[in-house]
């Protein structure tokens, strides 16, 4: 009986790795072969495929490289005003859009969603041109009569982090807004009812109700948005190439430079994409003490 | 015995040419359908009359999707897909050279490369072996409206010869008198730098390949002429390649200091024809500096993957390194300017051209061509092009140059090791 059972143990066994070993096999070869190999060429050096071995030579040259700084700077930047904005906003129009009174619900719904299934460089090109020093943005405000120069949206260093952020902002909003509204409407009916019954305003029904119970789903949304910023490019690129004078240079940009644009020194450029692992990890890492429960 | 070794020989021969009769088609990538593309489709149709069997593509793309296919493809190893011929930019020729060596094809044993300008050939050179073909040249002029110029009371004759101090006091002028700028100015553009660094005779590297930014005077002479023009209001801010163009295309600006490539740009605008002229570019504040310089061009390489490679060469010498006329047609229909040297006698380069008001501007590149001043390119001209970009704002918001260079040279030191 029990020879028959480890036999049968054996057989399921046999054939449960036999059914992953495909996966198994894919991701060893797709995902971490990669990973290794990417970890031992960030310890070579060298121009093209004249490469020698450094050691940790390119961590060091990290701390003297005033382009990385720069570039991790601007991506730090970016992450710790366009994060914060697109959560709140998007939890604020979703909390709006899931009231039941609200009329066109569905078609605001669309309307907000909708930057999200553009291209990434086709609505990069569009910001381009619609924040061009004679663009409509410009246009449109000096018709208002809020300004009575046209920005240089695109030529000055601090508006153009400005543009940057807008242009993120619209089109992830909409896509973390999806994540809220599905989440939002698990939330039981009863207890906005007992709150309203209890008199509760509904700004304070959003902050005491909605966001607690959202929690996990704003973890969740902080901590995607928060890799996504670190690996910003394709605007970046397409928008203001970096520019003027580096003020939007990313750190992925910056490795595409190193490989692509410069000399290519792909060993120094995985050395620094490794900077945004170990950032991805610490932040999240952070992202989960605060929002553990005490 | 003599006819078994004609017929020995004839077997040979024929041999060869069956192998050349079975050769594969070269393919060739390069960017710009409109000038290089068309140039290499020219050379193949001129060069296909002697050789009916040679058979050759060329796959058009854009310029840095091509660069960045060929880092990819040589740093993987991965030779199947490159092609056999490649269009190489002069800056980041020795980039290629230097950080894949071995694949690309030395030429030196069948190209005479003395035929060819000198500036161009220093780019391929490394060591004893000497890569590429030269191709199109980058000599700059610059490019004027003459009605506006003339409002000002300024004439063909009064561009000849000046420094950049009298363009600026042209450009007050212009602007007093018919409101309109006198160029357009992009901080993040290098053309402008380059062309006013490389006439004084400097680059920012040595011919050893050392940094050469602190005690540059041809680039601090640059900057300082770049602060100059800024403040003296005489330049409108542009933002972009699209936008620049746009300023002298839609006739906002009195002139444009260029590449001769920038030519076709120019022309473009066909109502303006016989509105534009040609001088010389104006000459930096310095002893040694000239009225000739350089911007951009490109070379023909030969990859040494090639099934092909001496096929590919032969090809190259024949056409590029040796057909004169061909340099008269491309010149002609598209506008190329070549840098083989016996191509400038050529008829074409003296024809009249009705777009800049009858004036032979051909033959006036290329007697500028011959006087361009040889400049160590390297292969850090990118990394250096960021830096300088990156401290320009500074520079123009009042920053002392000499400080500027400092800090453009702390920044390329940890980049270029």
């Amino acid at each position: 009986m029990s020879v028959k059972k480890a036999k049968l143990h054996r057989l399921y066994d046999v054939n449960g790795w036999m059914f992953v070993s495909l996966a198994v096999g894919l991701i060893a070869l797709m995902t971490i072969y990669p990973v290794i190999k990417s970890l031992w060429l960030s310890l070579h050096s060298g121009r093209g495929v004249v490469t020698h071995f450094v050691g940790f030579d390119n961590v060091v040259r990290l701390f003297y490289d005033p382009v990385f700084k720069k570039s991790l700077v601007n991506t730090l930047v970016f992450l710790a005003i366009q994060v914060p904005i697109m959560i709140i906003l998007s939890l604020s129009i979703s909390s709006c859009l899931n009231a039941s009174n609200l009329r066109f619900r569905s078609w605001y719904r669309l309307a907000i969603f909708l930057p999200c299934v553009t291209s990434l460089v086709a609505y990069s090109i569009l910001f381009k041109s619609m924040f061009a020093f004679d663009g409509v943005v410009n246009a449109s405000l000096l018709w208002i009569g809020i300004i009575s120069d046209p920005i240089p949206w695109l030529s000055d260093p601090f508006w153009s982090k400005v543009t940057i952020i807008a242009a993120i902002t619209w089109r992830w909003t909409g896509y973390n807004m999806i994540f809220y509204l599905a989440a939002m409407q698990n939330i039981d009916r009863s207890i906005y009812e007992a709150a309203r019954i209890d008199g509760v305003s509904p700004v304070r029904q959003f902050i005491f109700i909605t966001v607690p119970l959202l929690k996990p789903v704003i973890l969740f949304t902080c901590i995607m948005s928060t890799i996504g910023t670190l690996q910003l490019f394709d605007e970046v690129v397409n928008i203001t190439n970096g520019g003027p004078a580096n003020s939007t240079l990313t750190l992925s940009m910056y490795i595409y430079n190193l490989s692509f644009k410069f000399v290519p020194n792909f060993g120094y450029a995985a050395t620094v994409s490794y900077v945004i692992v170990v950032f991805a990890a610490v932040l999240a890492f952070f992202q989960f003490k605060v929002a553990k429960d005490k | 015995m003599n006819k078994i070794k004609t017929l020995a020989l004839t077997t040979i021969i024929s041999l060869s040419s069956l192998q050349g009769l079975q050769a594969k088609e070269l393919k060739v990538w390069a960017w710009d359908p409109n000038f290089n593309v068309a140039a290499m489709e020219e050379a193949t149709q001129r060069y296909q009359v002697k050789h009916p069997d040679f058979k050759l593509k060329v796959i058009a793309d854009g310029k840095e999707s091509i660069e960045q296919k060929l880092h990819t493809m040589l740093a993987s190893g991965v030779t199947s897909a490159l092609p056999d011929i490649v269009l190489v930019e002069d800056y980041n020729a020795q980039k290629f050279i230097q950080a894949y060596p071995g694949s690309f094809a030395p030429m030196q044993k069948t190209v005479d490369y003395s035929k060819f300008a000198p500036y161009k050939v220093e780019v391929m050179t490394l060591g004893e072996n000497i890569y590429g073909i030269p191709f199109d040249s980058g000599v700059a002029g610059l490019f004027y409206r003459r009605d506006l110029l003339a409002k000002a009371g300024v004439k063909h004759a009064d561009l000849q010869n000046i420094t950049w101090d009298e363009f600026i006091e042209i450009g007050k002028k212009v602007k007093e008198v018919t409101g309109k700028y006198m160029l357009g100015f992009d901080v993040d553009n290098v053309v402008m730098m380059h062309i006013m660094m490389q006439s004084g005779g400097e680059w920012f590297f040595t011919d050893e390949g050392d940094l050469n930014i602190i005690g540059n005077k041809a680039l601090k002479e640059t900057l300082l002429t770049l602060k100059r023009i800024n403040d003296s209001k005489i330049a409108r801010p542009v933002s972009g390649w699209s936008e620049f163009v746009g300023t002298f295309n839609s006739g906002d600006v009195a002139t444009v200091t260029s590449g001769v490539w920038m030519s076709a740009s120019v022309k473009s605008v066909k109502e303006q024809s016989g509105l534009w002229g040609v001088a010389p570019i104006p000459r930096l504040d310095l002893p040694n500096a000239i009225h000739a310089s350089n911007q951009g061009g490109s070379s023909w390489y030969v990859l040494s993957t090639s099934d092909n490679a001496q096929g590919a060469i032969d090809f190259l010498d024949a056409t590029f390194g040796g057909d004169v006329e061909f340099y008269q047609k491309i010149l002609v229909e598209r506008g190329a300017v070549g840098t083989y040297l016996p191509a400038s006698t050529g008829a074409a380069y003296q024809q009249a051209d009705a777009f800049y008001d009858g004036q032979k501007v051909y033959g006036d590149f290329a007697k500028w061509i011959g006087q361009i001043p040889k400049a160590p390119y390297g292969m850090f001209t990118q990394e250096a092009d960021s830096a300088v970009a990156t401290q320009m704002p500074a520079l123009l918001e009042g920053m002392d140059v000499d400080k500027v260079l400092e800090q453009i040279n702390n920044d390329l030191k940890y980049q270029i090791n």
